[in-house]
């Protein structure tokens, strides 16, 4: 039981590799989509509302194995674990950047409107402006995003990634006790939530507590 | 050059078997979910500990475990019990868990939003609990919860392709198979992409209009 | 009106001028042709029915609304729009902002800084002052206007008319040459709005040179040099506070008052 437990375990590491790499890259690929979705060029954000509701319109299975198998047909070949990396990253993309939208369109434009008027760049304006509000209404966005990032990446297993989900398969198979081994691998996962979860609640206690974004 | 941009469509007509399947499949999940996310709100504030702690652990796992494990834990657990669900069934009881997890908690806010002077005012004009309930409460969480409901519903139409790992034949079952005996998997996996996409974008537009109209009213 | 050109060529210089500004919106014009001149330490008041255009053309001024044409020229600074040809660039915009202050009517404070750095963030970032610097003339501002007890707080554990004593000291931090106040007190109760107008009048009377949109009559006539009369967009009538109060010339001035007045 411990031996399975163990086995199991050593998926981790590949598990948080994927959520990690695609929660990073997928938070800085969506800035300038965000950032592009305020563009003054109508063609501009339209073609960036399209990649994003497509993106989220296509379940993630279904990218991963047009990026795995696909791709690997037009030419582009990849390991499980890249590709894993790749379609989570570009699907997190996505969201991140509705998320980014979100917070940007919930602060004040006269926060905005005081920083012009009091003669700053709009570099700084963002800077000590924008973001530090921004981030305090999206983080806690971002972590519960974390979570289902988390628990997306158990698709990973179906291209034969060895993280939790697929080392829980092929321990269920070897000892006939599927319950027993998906019931350690699902508490894995949530443990292994906990964190975000804590992180989510603190930041946003904390935020209304000490003052509300208009 | 486009009928070569368009050879994909081909497989479409290959698909549609799975479309059936993934549609019946969500259907019948959100039927299910709404009436066991209707009781895991109703344990959930419970007075009986036992019960609310049940209610409790089941929306938990029902939303922090990956949808996938709970397919496997139904398919591959149950015959653990000498019970073998077929895969649609196991795909229904695994997608139901996770969709009455989320269902409840879409439920609990939605009752939380109508505000607490509106059961005090059905109250004073001499109305029972019931009735408070049935005309003046359900009324207005109603047209709170619809639109996060329905999002619901675009979701696991969505998960259906994870059914494709317990071999039920949906869209990206269908897919795979199309997809080995031609080799043409990039082809076949974009046919299915915008299988998804052409249910689920114009559903989800019909949806935020939806939830427009409905915010009108509040 | 004077002929503008003729008005340049005379030497002395303006403090701050306003000429030709124009606002419109598809067919709706906001702010038809509006021009305005102020003098050092002079406090004019611009009143008149919502709608007629008054907070558009002050926020013409600073550029926060890009007018569709006319000049803000304020000390050797001048930024000219006209239709068709290339908007004025950010430097050009930065410029004229230096030079004036702006107080919102929803105060914009900014709610994750403490009172002391939404007044020093623009003094280090704008002016380069030092850190010390900004930090310690924040301080005699927020003095200044009776709330140095505040310096650590953050927007939400003030009230309303604390936030705009705050704001106002953020706008003065800058050292304008002209303050803008957009109906600094519409969004207060009137005892709270009270304490505001207070430190405002201290203010002129030390000498501010200040444009203010307000519906506050009695501010308007005590405080200010001249009151501006703006109806529809356009300044109907312009003149001494107290004889444009008691015996207004204009017909529509005389409605607007005695609407008002009838209060």
């Amino acid at each position: 039981m411990l031996g399975v437990a163990g086995y199991i375990a050593l998926g981790i590491g590949a598990t948080l590799l994927i959520t990690a790499s695609a929660f990073t890259v997928g938070g800085i690929l969506a800035l300038p989509l965000a950032l592009a979705q305020r563009s003054r060029f109508v063609l501009l954000r339209i073609f960036v509302r399209v990649v994003v509701n497509v993106v989220r319109a296509v379940p993630p299975l279904v990218w991963l194995f047009l990026v795995f198998f696909g791709f690997s047909e037009l030419g582009l070949r990849m390991s499980p674990l890249a590709a894993a990396i790749a379609t989570f990253s570009v699907i997190a993309m996505s969201y991140f950047a509705e998320i980014y939208r979100a917070g940007l369109s919930a602060l004040n434009r006269g926060q905005e409107e005081a920083s012009a008027a009091l003669g700053m760049s709009t570099i700084d304006s963002y800077r000590f402006i924008v973001v530090p509000q921004v981030f305090r209404v999206v983080g806690p966005m971002m972590a519960t995003y974390g979570i289902g990032l988390l628990k997306d990446s158990a698709l990973a297993s179906t291209i034969g990634v060895v993280e939790l989900t697929f080392r829980a398969g092929s321990q269920a198979q070897q000892t006939g006790q599927g319950l027993t081994v998906f019931a350690i691998v699902g508490l894995i996962y949530l443990l292994l939530s906990l964190p975000l979860a804590i992180v989510s609640r603190h930041v946003d206690s904390r935020l209304r507590a000490r003052f509300s974004v208009a | 050059m486009i009928t070569n941009l368009l050879s994909w469509t081909q497989y479409l007509p290959a698909l549609f078997s799975g479309v059936g399947v993934a549609l019946a499949l969500t259907g019948i999940v959100i039927v299910l979910g709404f009436f066991l996310g209707l009781l895991l709100a109703y344990g959930s504030v419970s007075k009986v500990r036992l019960v609310k702690a049940v209610a409790l652990v089941v929306v938990e796992v029902g939303r922090g475990a990956p949808l996938l494990v709970l397919l496997y834990i139904v398919y591959q657990g149950l015959p653990q019990f000498q019970l073998t669900p077929t895969a649609f069934a196991s795909a229904v009881i695994a997608f139901t868990w996770s969709a009455g997890a989320y269902s409840a908690e879409v439920i609990r806010t939605s009752i939380d939003a109508v505000p607490n002077g509106q059961s005090e005012a059905a109250i004073v004009v001499g109305m029972n609990r019931v009735d408070s309930f049935r005309f003046i409460i359900a009324p207005q969480a109603i047209r709170v919860g619809i639109p996060p409901l329905m999002n619901i519903a675009i979701q696991f139409f969505q998960f259906t392709s994870l059914a494709y790992a317990i071999t039920v034949p949906e869209i990206m079952q269908a897919a795979y198979f199309q997809a080995t005996v031609t080799f043409d998997y990039f082809s076949v996996f974009l046919a299915a992409a915008f299988l998804y996409a052409s249910i689920t974008i114009p559903t989800t537009m019909l949806v935020s209009r939806l939830e427009r109209h409905l915010a009108k009213h509040l | 009106m004077n002929d503008p050109l003729a008005n340049a060529d005379e030497t002395a210089p303006l403090f701050l001028r306003a000429s030709g500004i124009t606002k419109t919106y598809k067919e709706h014009r906001a702010v038809d042709n509006v021009t305005l001149e102020i003098d050092q330490g002079e406090v004019v008041s611009i009143i008149g029915p919502s709608g007629a255009g008054k907070s558009t053309f002050l926020r013409c001024i600073n550029f926060l609304e890009m007018p569709t044409e006319g000049t803000v020229s304020i000390g050797k600074e001048s930024v000219a729009v006209e239709p068709g040809s290339r908007p004025p660039s950010r430097g050009d915009l930065a410029a004229i902002r230096r030079s004036v202050g702006m107080v919102f009517q929803s105060f914009n404070l900014f709610p994750h800084l403490t009172a002391l750095r939404n007044i020093s963030l623009a003094q280090e970032r704008v002016l380069e002052r030092s850190r010390e610097e900004a930090d310690e003339r924040s301080y005699q501002l927020l003095k200044r206007v009776g709330l140095e007890a505040k310096s650590k707080a953050y927007p939400g554990q003030c009230s309303g008319g604390q936030q705009q004593r705050i704001a106002i000291a953020r706008a003065l931090a800058l050292d304008p040459l002209v303050m803008l106040f957009d109906e600094p007190t519409s969004a207060l109760d009137p005892e709270v709005g009270a304490e505001v107008l207070s430190v405002m009048r201290e203010l002129a009377d030390e000498g501010m040179t200040a444009i203010v949109v307000t519906h506050e009559m009695a501010f308007a006539r005590d405080v200010s040099d001249r009151m501006v009369v703006m109806v529809d967009g356009s300044v109907v009538e312009e003149g001494e506070p107290h004889k444009i109060m008691s015996d207004p010339s204009h017909e529509r001035t005389r409605k607007f008052l005695s609407a008002v007045v009838g209060r």
